[in-house]
């Protein structure tokens, strides 16, 4: 009898766990571009960042977006002009896609391939490692995203007339909460 | 010959055979029982062969058929998903056969040879899903699968007005960069002449400077004037962004306007008045004798204002403050600014930790805009 009753417990449970899916949410995030000007270099930090990642059949799919108009450089002329050189009003997004395997959450060290949608383009990133450190049900994820201006065919921004350099890392502090 | 009489259910190499096995009975019946079994020894080879050929070719297509790969496709909640594409590649040939799920969300693949698969499947407002199954010879499988909701910026909680484009919004940015990107350059370009006015006013101001100094300094302050005026209608009509709090730098260049713009009106003025005066043989005098001072202080504010905007958010204005500061050492200092013996001077460590921008002339300077 209890043999009967465990394989019709097991028969209604397997579905169940076959389509179990873990979720991801962003609680909180700090992303900061640098940009180098010969003449002084300054930074832009969005707290406003929101994501969402979710894991099935061992497969996890992350979105994260933030609207472009949130960073914030202390000087709001070099905000402004960033917006308007990024075609931050006409696209106001920026958005990175992740896909990677479930276990690879689990290392101290995570390796991911982007895609960021920026300025109406598209780039990707290839294995970009990102640190993460996990508190319970919580992840902290640090790294640094390889971005440049010309990736995302922007003209760069110029001070007296002479332009940026062409790289404008993204610094990623993120802290994520898993959700069963 | 009935024999050769068509017969409906009958195949041509059955037909062929009815045939064959009649016409030895008709030669048995003429010759004997004898002679025909031996003919029929001779011919039975051959004919082995004929059926082979006959057989062979109608019992292929009974081999090719494969197995079928079936099932159905659903979301995360259960959900049956319909008109979702399924594909079912061979691993080995990279040939693909190509399904739909109907509204059932079922699906079936036919006619699949043994080997390794690739199934991808993709529906609208999910993620492609692909999974990998091994098909055996003649034995049908099931894979079911299930499809996650591709995430989306609604899914963050962003609110669709947020996340829409604004082609107008746009236009206006990049008219306002267009536009301050001109006054920049006119403002550049204005320092070679107000430079060289400047100096050119260290001659043209004297008891034996000639006309023709005074007349090459009003020139330049003329050529000034008119490129400051370009410069700044370029700042001042560039539109205005709603919503934007102004911060950082450019709010001390902001403030500097306010300084060199009355000057660089006042300023000619003034010249004009002391031009006439001088060209009359008169001493310049009344406020046509402010002329220089009210020059220095436009020049300095319009170069420092140009600064501002050029170095690291905070370098001009701790600058500012160093130099005001400088000048303010000059000024006594309040009664409790410093102790003991150094009662009425102040010691230096004393007046440093007592010189903040509450006291003395910077008290309440904007100079602050970090």
């Amino acid at each position: 009898m209890n043999k009967k009753l465990l394989i019709v417990f097991l028969f209604l449970a397997l579905p169940a766990v076959a389509r179990a899916q873990s979720q991801w949410v962003l609680e909180k995030s700090t992303l900061t571009y640098h940009v180098s000007h010969p003449l002084h270099e300054s930074e832009g930090t969005s707290h406003a960042a929101r994501g969402k990642g979710v894991c099935q059949a061992g497969q996890c799919d992350f979105l994260i977006a933030v609207p472009v108009k949130s960073f914030d450089s202390g000087d709001s002329n070099r905000d402004l002009h960033m917006l308007q050189v990024t075609r931050g009003a006409q696209f106001p997004m920026v958005t990175v896609r992740v896909h990677l395997p479930e276990a690879a959450l689990t290392s101290a060290t995570i390796h991911c391939d982007l895609e960021i949608q920026f300025a109406g383009q598209t780039a990707a990133y290839k294995q970009v490692p990102f640190q993460a450190v996990t508190h319970g049900n919580d992840t902290e994820i640090t790294g640094t995203i390889p971005t440049t201006v010309s990736d995302f065919k922007i003209d760069p921004p110029k001070l007296l007339m002479v332009p940026i350099k062409n790289d404008i890392p993204i610094r990623v502090e993120m802290t994520w909460q898993r959700k069963k | 010959m009935c024999g050769r009489k068509f017969q409906p259910g009958r195949t041509s190499w059955e037909s062929a055979v009815a045939s064959q096995h009649r016409n030895a009975q008709y030669l048995g019946n003429r010759r004997g029982i004898r002679k025909m079994n031996s003919k029929t020894a001779t011919f039975a080879p051959g004919i082995a062969v004929l059926l082979l050929f006959i057989l062979v070719p109608m019992a292929l297509p009974a081999q090719t058929t494969g197995a079928t790969l079936s099932g159905t496709i659903s979301d995360a909640a259960g959900k049956v998903v319909a008109n979702a594409k399924i594909s079912v590649k061979n691993l080995a040939t990279n040939q693909s056969t190509d399904a739909e799920t109907n509204s059932a969300g079922s699906y079936s693949a036919a006619n699949l040879s043994p080997g390794d698969y690739e199934v991808s499947v993709s529906a609208a407002g999910f993620d492609t899903r692909v999974a990998k199954v091994t098909i055996a010879a003649g034995v049908d499988q099931t894979m079911n699968l299930t499809l996650i909701s591709g995430l989306s910026l609604q899914d963050l909680g962003f609110p669709a007005a947020e996340v829409q484009g604004n082609a107008a919004e746009q236009a206006r940015l990049n008219k306002r960069s267009h536009m301050l990107q001109i006054h920049q350059r006119l403002g550049l370009i204005t320092t070679i002449p107000l430079g060289a006015t400047v100096i050119s006013g260290f001659f043209a101001g004297g008891k034996t400077t000639s006309s023709t100094s005074r007349d090459l300094h009003a020139a330049l302050g003329t050529a000034t004037t008119g490129l400051y005026i370009a410069s700044a209608y370029y700042a001042i009509f560039a539109p205005k962004i709603p919503g934007t709090k102004v911060e950082g730098n450019i709010r001390l260049h902001k403030a500097l306007a306010w300084i060199h713009g009355p000057g660089m009106i006042l300023t000619p003025i003034l010249g004009e008045m002391a031009f006439s005066q001088r060209s009359k043989g008169e001493r310049v005098h009344g406020i046509a004798r402010l002329h220089g001072q009210v020059a220095i202080i436009t020049a300095a504010a319009y170069g420092l204002a140009i600064l501002s905007v050029s170095l690291k958010s905070g370098t001009v204005s701790k600058s500012a403050h160093a130099v005001l500061a400088t000048f303010d050492r000059k000024r006594p200092l309040p009664a409790n600014a410093s102790t003991g013996n150094n009662a009425q001077t102040g010691s230096a460590k004393n007046v440093e930790a007592h010189r903040t921008p509450e006291s003395g002339f910077l008290k309440g300077s904007t100079f602050y805009p970090d």
